[in-house]
């Protein structure tokens, strides 16, 4: 920003929140402008053309083509995993609806044991109805055009992004003796909740996906497409050893869908 | 639910004000300034019984991002407010007030930051205990905050910062009236509107069960030989 090279001079004396609110809603903003929460399935052209120039990528997006069929952009807004977990997962239960009944169990649940770990349950409350709405939506069959055009309304996209983070910090919480040995920068695991996992637009890494998954039994399998001399991507899958039920593609600080 | 952005915050503001209004708690009370305007509350804070701050009522305008809850609201006291973590202008400087991005105090402790789950109310009650408790790691009111250690330090000897606040808390008496209200100075009578709520969580508890209490008792042990200052007490 051009702000940067002015000679800003930080002034210890004045309060900045109400700057920093503004700056980062503008970044956001401009995301906003640029990328849908969502986009339609896109072939990995679009991917070709990005890195045009780029020999290992290259490569790799064709490993990526050989072993998927298509994939789905998300907005880089920092919620960008849990976006495309979100959406993967349930797109995934309305075409076989046999772990919907689970599913739907541990969700419910889910808000109680939040606030029995200390979150305010007026406000958790409030979150869970939108969560739980747009879960019983999805196991009434709507159609898959209904299913996109709720999924990518900001208001409750954004309730649904929330909520899942409230779900990996209570389980951060609830796992605290293990968790703590994977924290850095020797914050508590609250601290690491407080700081990396409950404010919107904090991007996810390994830990927050390795709580996701093992807090609603659901298994992912992430394709990572880095600069590593591999012609191939690396893949992990969440917990180890597991049969995915959907496929995310990682870019460094990017998370996108993949359809095998 | 409607679609655009703002939606949250205005059906997330529109909760939050039914709830205060249907049970009103412990500590403070909120109004719109303009009943067209969800998005700047005034708030008034009853000073703590058992502190240099009771008996006050303390105003502040409290305004709402339009990403609500996404982004922390700003506190903003209209009362005279000579506190370590409150700028000149009256902006308030608390942890939880803090967007969470990687911000430049960085000589301030690891605390509690904003999240989508905090309330206008938990936020009311950070501040009603930062009243007693300033953070002096982070001052937003260099002076205060040295004339508060050395209060503390000479365990209520250097009464400077004492009587500033006394006087301060005298001197809200004019807006209590005006709005016709009657501070509680008992902490029953402080506290005795947030026990029928059924919804009490452990924020509550810890609040009131630990750290508070526990402060109260440290307070009075410190001050008891101050009465003769205190004749703002209502009795």
């Amino acid at each position: 920003m051009a702000e940067a090279d002015s000679g800003f001079n930080y002034d210890p004396t004045k309060n900045y929140d109400d700057q920093i609110c503004a700056q980062q809603r503008d970044i956001e903003k401009q995301i906003t402008d640029e990328q849908s929460l969502v986009s339609n399935i896109l072939s990995f052209d679009v991917l070709k053309t990005e890195y045009q120039d780029d020999q290992v990528f290259q490569n790799k997006i064709q490993d990526i083509k050989s072993r998927y069929k298509h994939m789905r952009k998300t907005r880089g807004d920092g919620n960008c995993f849990f976006r495309a977990f979100g959406f993967a997962y349930l797109e995934h239960l309305l075409k076989d609806d046999s772990d919907f009944p689970r599913f739907k169990e541990v969700a419910s649940k889910s808000k109680d044991e939040l606030v029995s770990l200390g979150f305010p349950q007026f406000t958790i409350e409030d979150f869970h109805d939108t969560f739980m709405e747009v879960i019983d939506k999805v196991g009434n069959k709507i159609s898959y055009e209904e299913f996109f055009q709720l999924y990518t309304d900001q208001g409750i996209s954004d309730y649904f992004v929330v909520y899942l983070r409230l779900i990996v910090s209570g389980h951060l919480q609830k796992e605290e003796d293990f968790f703590m040995n994977f924290v850095e920068g020797g914050r508590t695991v609250k601290e690491f909740c407080n700081q990396e996992v409950e404010p919107m637009h904090k991007e996810s890494d390994h830990i927050h996906i390795t709580a996701l998954t093992a807090a609603l039994g659901v298994t992912i399998r992430v394709e990572y497409m880095d600069r590593g001399d591999s012609d191939k991507c690396n893949q992990h899958d969440f917990p180890d050893g597991s049969k995915p039920d959907i496929f995310l593609l990682y870019r460094p600080g990017h998370y996108d869908i993949l359809y095998p | 639910m409607a679609s655009s952005p703002s939606s949250s915050a205005v059906k997330a503001l529109q909760l939050e004000l039914k709830k205060i209004h249907d049970e009103p708690v412990e500590g403070f009370r909120v109004k719109l300034i303009n009943d067209d305007d969800l998005f700047v509350w005034e708030v008034a804070i009853f000073g703590p019984p058992g502190t240099l701050y009771e008996g006050g009522y303390f105003k502040a305008h409290m305004k709402f991002p339009p990403d609500y809850p996404y982004c922390p609201p700003s506190v903003r006291f209209v009362s005279k407010m000579w506190h370590p973590n409150v700028y000149d202008n009256g902006d308030v400087c608390i942890s939880i007030l803090h967007p969470p991005v990687d911000d430049p105090q960085s000589g301030e402790l690891p605390s509690e930051r904003w999240n989508p789950t905090q309330t206008v109310r938990t936020v009311l009650l950070s501040i009603i205990s930062l009243l007693n408790e300033p953070n002096t790691y982070s001052p937003a009111n260099v002076d205060a905050s040295v004339m508060f250690r050395k209060f503390k330090e000479s365990k209520g000897k250097d009464k400077e910062y004492e009587n500033i606040i006394r006087k301060q808390v005298i001197a809200t008496k004019e807006d209590s009236e005006r709005d016709g209200v009657i501070v509680p100075t008992t902490l029953q009578e402080y506290c005795v509107s947030s026990k029928p709520s059924s919804h009490d969580n452990q924020v509550d508890a810890d609040f009131y069960d630990d750290d508070y209490v526990d402060d109260l008792d440290d307070e009075e042990e410190m001050y008891e030989d101050d009465d003769e200052d205190s004749g703002n007490e209502e009795s």
